[in-house]
């Protein structure tokens, strides 16, 4: 694999404000890439530097050999960007709209019909080709502007909160879409700042905060690396006497940290080590006799993993998990 | 790099990947200047609105010159039964209500028609300046700072897009409007050509003024959208810029050439020794100023060779503009003195000046095109001026008409030459061209460094700075999951705000 974005101590400040205070990336060729942080952390100053809207403080970032500082004119013609918040012309046509960013990289008129054709097409938007650009839905706006940082066929993406403000129905559409991107060879950069959301579709992500890189790489590996444990959850069938037994049971592993008894059978785990300890743990679960209807990790688990990383002290008491949690990370 | 060779096409959806080689070279100015336009043009002349504009502008232009005529026929007829005791017959075959340029020479009615096209082709110059000087700064003001508004620059700068090329395709797009209005309204102007005394060539000139000042207005705004954030007060700002432009402009002109005037020295028996002495004030002041220029296109077309305009214009270009009048002849001044004009009178300074009658005879009429505007005997302007078109016995010894078509050039030259003066007359058309080139260039100037200003990373920047700056290695000691206080980089930051060039490496 060869690095299509290469990312080398970009810093950007306003006044005494650091905004992004060096962040390092690589990111390969092919790749979906998710820039993971709570709000402010500098993903969007990030993208916007790599998108030659702003210059950096100091640092440089390469996209496809090509320098933001140096050759930001290159750089333009192999990124496809979507802002954060963007507007819409008024007074537009959905075709016209496309075909005016076409002609801004110069297309020839003849590619250009084709090409408008072909991108209404990939963002399921052929329907509205003749509609006034205002007035599609926020989904349709969002993927029409999906569609403009594709008039040119660039070689990386940079999608600055792609998802923001769309219904449940309108993301899954756009993973899909992003998914299909990515088999046509784009690479994307994408940012969010809900974790989970990119946890499926990135092949790797980094954290910032406050302007660094907090961790960086495939999703589970940081999990991995920033945690020797996992909150395990646990549904015992029975009673409140089995579930009782169970959690009694629990106690007595070692790997367990802490286990807390939530209503209707269920039981909630820290645990430390990884997925092996975990498959030994529910082995010997079943072989102690217990009837186990769900064994798993609780689904806010990287959530919390992201508020863990990204506290704003180390290790705060957010819930009494994370606490749990933090403690066990502490200890191995 | 290994990628971009690699090509990556858009698989089986029949785009050919020529986009993904990688060009070194940003959009073309042209390409970019016709994007913009085809762009913005869509929009604006999309439904009925322009043309509803347009219509509604021509009807009220419509109405304001047939008030203007009204009233110039009004008052020539008081002032024509006033003067001589009994009203104009207005049914005579040759008056001015037929058209066509009567052919009698010296009659009242005759000067009476081309008073009312001067007076017309007067009203409609002013008020089209009027409209260009609000107009097209409106249409301008907003190009750059809506987009900011509604979020859509960021889409155009990050493409190649040149920001120069995108700034010239949005004022030319406004002023394609601006350019519309100014060309509907030829018709309506035309009316002045039947009642005499304006030439098509004083509307071509007209027309260049009005090009000229909607570039320069036009750029104006745009600068303006470029620099503040808000469309809201790039549009007061512009508004504020304009109106010190006009009224500003000529009331600094006014106090200055106040301020620099010399009183006459008086001896004690109040005999003058020293003859009064024009205050001077630089002519570059008023170049900004559009209806200076329409002023100087009025006196240029006025058929009886006198008008208040060229009054105003000969003491700002402190050039002859009119016959001499109250018995002040052009040759009269001592020799060594120098000449100038102050409220239509002559004034004679200390320096030299090589003042030549003009010889008898001299008829510069002919030259002119067939409707050209009058000539007249230098006589007072309260006489209402005779009427001739062509004075055929040359007997007039001061041909006081502007409508000499020097060009530009020539004409900024031809007052320092007095044999020049002598020969043609007294040659106005000297401001105009002047205003004009000077709002063409500020025009160009403007839209420059506007481009420079529609975004940070889009600036003109010396390429050695930057390759200083890249040796900066900021992150290199900031580990990946390790928590850095942005303190630690605050200390370097807090000196150098945005100028990074000045760092040194952390």
């Amino acid at each position: 694999m060869t690095a299509v974005l290469e990312v080398q101590g970009l810093v950007k400040r306003y006044g005494s404000t650091v905004a992004v205070g060096g962040i390092d990336l690589t990111v390969e060729a092919g790749e979906i890439f998710g820039l993971v942080g709570p709000n402010g952390a500098g993903k969007t100053t990030t993208l916007k530097m790599l998108a030659t809207l702003l210059v950096p403080s100091s640092g440089d970032a390469t996209i496809a050999g090509a320098s933001i500082r140096r050759d930001p004119d290159a750089v333009r013609r192999v990124i496809g960007y979507m802002p954060d918040s963007f507007g819409v012309y008024d007074d537009m046509r959905v075709w016209e709209y496309l075909d005016f960013f076409a002609r801004c990289y110069g297309l020839p008129a003849a590619r250009r019909r084709q090409m408008i054709g072909d991108l209404l097409d990939l963002v399921d938007l052929s329907e509205k080709r003749d509609a006034m650009v205002q007035a599609l839905s926020r989904g349709m706006q969002q993927r029409l502007c999906l569609a403009h940082a594709l008039v040119h066929d660039p070689l990386v993406l940079l999608l600055d909160e792609p998802a923001s403000g769309l219904d449940p129905r309108a993301r899954v559409e756009l993973r899909e879409l992003l998914r299909e991107l990515r088999a046509l060879g784009k690479t994307i950069v994408i940012s969010s700042h809900i974790l989970p959301e990119l946890e499926e579709l990135c092949t790797a992500v980094a954290i910032i905060d406050r302007g660094k890189v907090l961790a960086s790489g495939r999703v589970a590996d940081i999990e991995r690396r920033l945690r020797q444990g996992a909150v395990m959850r646990v549904r015992v069938v029975g009673d409140d006497g089995a579930s009782e037994t169970a959690a009694a049971f629990y106690r007595q592993q070692p790997e367990v940290a802490s286990v807390e008894r939530l209503p209707d059978g269920l039981l909630e785990l820290g645990m430390r080590g990884d997925d092996e300890t975990a498959a030994g743990l529910l082995a010997r679960t079943i072989a102690a006799g217990h009837r186990v209807a769900a064994f798993g990790r609780a689904a806010s688990d990287l959530e919390e993993l992201f508020l863990q990383v990204t506290a704003p002290d180390p290790w705060p008491a957010v819930t009494d998990t994370v606490e749990t949690m933090a403690h066990s990370a502490v200890e191995g | 790099m290994t990628v971009v060779a690699r090509g990556l096409r858009w698989g089986g959806r029949g785009i050919r990947g020529g986009g993904s080689r990688v060009r070194r070279r940003g959009v073309g100015i042209l390409t970019a200047i016709r994007a913009v336009m085809v762009k913005e043009l869509r929009g604006r002349m999309r439904g009925r609105r322009a043309f509803v504009v347009l219509t509604v502008y021509l009807v009220l232009l419509g109405l304001f010159s047939f008030g203007v005529y009204q009233l110039v026929k009004q008052n020539a007829l008081n002032a024509a039964t006033i003067n001589f005791g009994q009203p104009i017959p207005m049914d005579r075959g040759e008056g001015f209500v037929g058209g066509g340029f009567p052919g009698g020479s010296g009659t009242g009615q005759v000067g009476l028609s081309a008073t009312i096209g001067h007076a017309l082709f007067s009203g409609l110059i002013l008020l089209e300046t009027l409209l260009v000087l609000v107009l097209a700064p409106a249409f301008t003001t907003g190009a750059i700072s809506l987009e900011r508004e509604k979020q859509t620059l960021e889409l155009l700068v990050t493409t190649p897009l040149s920001t120069l090329g995108m700034v010239i395709g949005k004022l030319f797009s406004a002023l394609v409007y601006v350019f519309l209005l100014i060309l509907a309204s030829i018709p309506f102007v035309s009316i002045v050509f039947p009642f005499g005394g304006v030439g098509p060539e004083d509307l071509v000139r007209a027309y260049v003024v009005l090009f000229a000042l909607a570039f320069g207005m036009g750029a104006l705004g745009l600068m303006v959208s470029a620099i503040v954030r808000r469309t809201q007060t790039a549009t007061v700002l512009t508004f504020v810029l304009v109106l010190l432009l006009t009224l500003g402009s000529a009331g600094v002109h006014a106090f200055w050439l106040a301020g620099s005037r010399a009183p006459a020295t008086l001896s004690a028996n109040g005999q003058q020794l020293q003859p009064a002495k024009a205050g001077e004030a630089p002519e570059a002041l008023l170049w900004f100023n559009a209806f200076v220029s329409a002023a100087d296109l009025i006196c240029t077309t006025a058929p009886t060779g006198y008008d208040p305009t060229c009054q105003y214009l000969s003491t700002v270009t402190r050039k002859p503009y009119f016959g001499p009048t109250f018995g002040q002849g052009f040759g009269e001044c001592p020799p060594n003195a120098r000449c100038g004009f102050e409220q239509g009178i002559q004034i004679c300074g200390a320096d030299e000046c090589k003042a030549v009658p003009l010889p008898a005879g001299v008829n510069r009429g002919v030259d002119l095109p067939a409707p050209a505007p009058a000539t007249h005997a230098p006589a007072p302007a309260t006489e209402g001026g005779g009427g001739a078109v062509v004075a055929e016995d040359g007997s007039q010894p001061f041909p006081g008409n502007g409508g000499v078509a020097l060009p530009p050039v020539a004409a900024d030259v031809a007052p320092e030459q007095p044999v020049q003066v002598a020969t043609f007359g007294y040659p106005r058309d000297t401001f105009w061209p002047s205003s004009t080139l000077a709002f063409l260039v500020a025009g160009i100037l403007l839209t420059i460094l506007s481009a420079q200003l529609v975004a940070p990373t889009r600036r003109l920047r010396l390429p050695r700075i930057q390759l200083r700056r890249r040796q900066v290695a900021f992150g290199a000691g900031v580990g990946a999951a390790e928590r850095v206080e942005p303190i630690a980089i605050d200390g370097v930051s807090a000196k150098s705000n945005d100028q990074p060039t000045t760092e040194s490496p952390a």
